[in-house]
């Protein structure tokens, strides 16, 4: 069974080298799907970092992304799967385990969730595969701010 | 009709419930015990860009940016440790010099981005970026130099890992990380305020820098600019793992100078 794992652009790069050519293509559709979530708030002024992260997870696993957040900076935090059938979500919580985004939506294989940080200090991201056909679902997650 | 409209009203009370319901089976949790964490967590932790931290920095006021700029040492490069530590100090310079808006440095500090890219091996990886940052600044196009500074760090990160230098990469953090901190805790030193010290409320970050260093191989860890930033993180850790006062900021400010100087001295 695969290991959820951190990845990073090139490591993805690299991986496509040496990973089969269909879980490499999902791997690298799931990010295709993450940007496009996070598209819409291109043009609402947001820089979206040139970084992903992700992994495969099955069906009610979750993945947490530790991230120091700056108070005062405006977040999208934005995911997608390689599966159109499948259904994420993705929530933040801050360090006391309260959940502090303040906008949130989820469409099948997308989702999104927004804050502008209460306080500087560490979050966590949590990405959650809701339901799927596949017993392993690539994910990638991708943000933006301003 | 009175019958209608009680099946009008029935029909928004079930529809509301059964949308409450709906709505209810999708909902997070308000609150997540973090001693029964219940997700997986990523083995690493997510470095912010220096454009996040400078971000936050425009919104304090008006710093005399000019005051905080420095002349980077690139020429006193030794071991590819100083050379990736130097880089990322370089790069945030970078973004000091945009805060400052000042051209000329700007475009020198893209010249000396693609120098040090070339001292490691990672020379073409940068080259448009900082083709970029130097068109950029002729154009005063603050935003655009602060996207290509960010991508060059990303890039000359990736360039790293994908050549198996891990470690030098998490320098290139680090070193960034060390001159950010240094610019941060002097302008809130200067204008102390509970909003700014909180922008040093970072501890994972830290811990996260100090695990990198720990886990080093001996040839990185025996290197001495290396051990003498290892053990000043040592330091800084119980600073900004309580409240931050003003005490505090100007001792991380001088350990983060110390830093910052060591990496720019002669190997």
């Amino acid at each position: 069974m695969l290991k959820a794992r951190f990845v990073r652009r090139l490591i993805i790069a690299v991986s496509l080298l040496v990973l089969a050519g269909k879980s490499s293509a999902s791997v690298d559709d799931a990010i295709a799907r993450a940007m496009e979530a996070i598209s819409p708030y291109v043009k609402q002024g947001y820089l979206v970092r040139d970084d992903q992260w992700g992994g495969d997870l099955g069906v009610k696993q979750e993945q947490a992304i530790t991230h120091t957040l700056f108070k005062g900076n405006d977040y999208w935090f934005c995911t997608g799967t390689d599966n159109e059938s499948a259904k994420i979500s993705i929530h933040v919580y801050d360090s006391r385990g309260r959940l502090v985004e303040t906008d949130s939506w989820q469409h099948g294989r997308f989702a999104g969730a927004h804050l502008v940080a209460p306080a500087t200090g560490t979050y966590y991201v949590i990405v959650e595969i809701l339901s799927s056909p596949a017993e392993r679902t690539h994910w990638a997650m991708v943000y933006g701010y301003k | 009709m009175r019958m209608k409209t009680r099946t009008q009203i029935s029909f928004v009370a079930v529809t509301l419930i059964a949308l409450s319901h709906f709505l209810a089976a999708d909902a997070p949790p308000r609150q997540i015990d973090l001693n029964r964490f219940p997700a997986t967590k990523l083995d690493d932790v997510v470095v912010p860009l220096p454009s996040e931290v400078f971000n936050v920095l425009d919104k304090l006021g008006t710093p005399d940016w000019r005051g905080e700029m420095r002349s980077p040492n690139i020429s006193s490069r030794g071991a590819r440790a100083q050379i990736a530590l130097l880089l990322g100090s370089v790069v945030a310079e970078g973004f000091v010099a945009v805060e400052a808006a000042d051209k000329e440095r700007v475009k020198a500090i893209g010249r000396d981005v693609l120098e040090l890219a070339r001292a490691i091996g990672v020379e073409k990886t940068v080259l448009s970026r900082t083709n970029a940052i130097v068109t950029n600044a002729d154009d005063g196009d603050w935003i655009g130099v602060r996207r290509e500074l960010d991508g060059a760090l990303s890039d000359v990160k990736s360039a790293m890992i994908q050549l198996r230098d891990d470690q030098l990469a998490h320098l290139v953090s680090l070193g960034g990380w060390l001159r950010g901190t240094e610019v941060l805790t002097s302008i809130v030193g200067k204008s102390y305020s509970p909003d700014g010290a909180d922008l040093l409320n970072q501890p994972d970050l830290l811990k996260y820098f100090q695990e990198r260093l720990a886990g080093m191989p001996p040839r990185l860890r025996n290197n001495q600019l290396v051990g003498k930033i290892q053990r000043s993180l040592n330091e800084i850790s119980p600073l900004i793992s309580q409240k931050i006062t003003p005490a505090s900021i100007k001792r991380i400010h001088e350990i983060t100078s110390d830093m910052v100087k060591a990496i720019n001295s002669n190997a």
